[in-house]
């Protein structure tokens, strides 16, 4: 079995009554030879080291080495925990989630890649919001995953995932896409409305550059994996209310790509451009690596 | 379609910051040290592109040189792997160059390494999400896909044989 588009996954979905987390298990007993368990096991793992990535980054109140991220996980976490947030809990809690991994990620600690290391907060913060919020459980996160994995592996194959190929629309644009699926199939949502989340997130995120300042992995990175949470969950409650994009998420990716490939390549990764190029950004790479640009 | 497995999405587990600048490129570390049959003594490193704009703040040298050592994706020596050499006995320089001739890709670096008597140059491209490719082995064209759920120890092994003969240096 080969899945090559989004609207051949509805298809696939709607042919064998599976939902998308299911037909991914299915494909990958398929093309590895392993069986279920295993694929599961391993599966299970990651979330596992996801869950220590937040774990660790929620109460680590150190900077990253280059001294421009870190510690403001701590500060939301508080934050919340005082009841202030406006963004209702299920948000709210997938920010500071998204924060700890992205700022463990800063600090060289260990990670899960979602799809990429960059956009590796968004996932897991959605995930374990669900989780507190929603009574989802481990067993279903993990399920989940396969769900992202499937959306995300339309999106590799059909466009692009990094940054330095099509900038930061392809990797927290991606990311944010799969997220909204993700959240709609664990919420009850058919496979249809999953892809239509996918296709509204990604529509949200068209255009963003990969502007990192001194070429580092956390400004704006950090920040817009944060925010990248907010548009999934956006995202998924346009779709469970019934709301569909009207580009269908196909077309979406396509038109991802081919932005993509149009982006300078100043702002695909290579911090010549954007952000990096401020005034601030150029002082922090001064200060880093002592060359002026 | 480069992309095969649910963990070329979900995953590696790896250390930070960057799955295309730090996790894909130990695996073309990786791979050199499993075609070498171990760390190498020498290594030449050219970064190409976004590697060769970028590769301080990504760690992409640690990255490369940790590969080389012997790590994988999720070590956490890595950080410290560039202190590590003169402990392992490699020797190695870095060069930047703006664009690699030999294959299109921003995230492109050719290595030439050695060790005891052969000598090897590769070529690899990191394609996002901790999936890279080797394309080049000593000037000939290949299409080896890695994926660090991959061994790369069987996978190098049927490669061994591009391996050729460099001079023999003094004292080896």
């Amino acid at each position: 079995m080969e899945i090559r588009s989004m609207n051949e996954l509805v298809e696939v979905c709607e042919r064998e009554r599976k939902t998308i987390g299911e037909v991914m298990l299915m494909m990958e007993e398929e093309k590895s030879g392993r069986d279920k368990e295993a694929i599961i096991g391993m599966m299970e793992e990651r979330l596992i080291k996801m869950k220590e990535a937040v774990d660790s980054g929620i109460k680590d109140p150190s900077t990253a080495p280059s001294g421009i991220s870190g510690g403001d996980a701590v500060k939301m976490h508080n934050y919340v925990k005082q009841g202030k947030a406006l963004s209702g809990s299920y948000i709210s809690d997938a920010m500071t989630f998204s924060l700890a991994t992205s700022e463990t990620n800063a600090r060289m600690g260990v990670i899960v890649a979602t799809p990429t290391a960059g956009a590796a907060g968004i996932l897991p913060g959605v995930l374990f919001s669900l989780h507190k919020n929603g009574d989802t459980s481990y067993k279903e996160l993990v399920m989940g995953l396969f769900t992202a994995s499937m959306l995300g592996y339309v999106i590799a194959n059909r466009s692009f995932i990094s940054g330095a190929a099509g900038g930061c629309q392809a990797e927290v644009g991606s990311a944010a896409a799969m997220a909204a699926g993700v959240i709609v199939e664990l919420k009850g949502g058919t496979p249809e409305q999953a892809v239509n989340a996918t296709a509204i997130a990604m529509k949200s995120l068209l255009g963003l550059v990969c502007d990192p300042v001194a070429g580092l992995v956390e400004v704006p990175c950090i920040k817009r994996n944060v925010i990248g949470t907010s548009i999934a969950f956006s995202a998924a409650d346009l779709s469970l209310a019934g709301v569909e994009s009207r580009i269908p998420c196909d077309e979406v990716i396509e038109v991802m790509y081919k932005v993509g490939k149009d982006m300078p390549r100043a702002l695909r990764e290579t911090a010549l451009d954007g952000l990096a190029m401020t005034e601030t950004g150029k002082k922090v790479k001064e200060r880093l690596f002592g060359k002026k640009s | 379609m480069e992309f095969q497995s649910c963990f070329d999405i979900i995953g590696p587990i790896m250390v930070g910051p960057s799955s295309s600048h730090t996790a894909g490129v130990v695996s073309i570390g990786r791979f050199i040290y499993e075609l070498l049959g171990g760390c190498p003594e020498e290594a030449e490193i050219i970064f190409y592109d976004s590697f060769a704009e970028t590769y301080q703040g990504h760690g992409t040298d640690k990255a490369l040189i940790g590969g080389l050592l012997g790590m994988d994706t999720d070590d956490s020596r890595i950080k410290h792997a560039v202190e590590l050499t003169k402990q392992y006995g490699l020797c190695y320089e870095f060069s930047l160059e703006d664009s690699c001739l030999e294959y299109e890709h921003p995230n492109t670096t050719v290595v030439t390494a050695k060790r005891g008597e052969w000598i090897v140059k590769v070529g690899g491209v990191s394609l996002g999400g901790g999936l890279s490719k080797i394309f080049m082995i000593d000037d000939e064209q290949f299409d080896i896909r890695l994926s660090t759920s991959d061994d790369f120890s069987i996978l190098a092994a049927s490669y061994r044989p591009y391996l050729i003969k460099g001079p023999i240096s003094e004292g080896s």
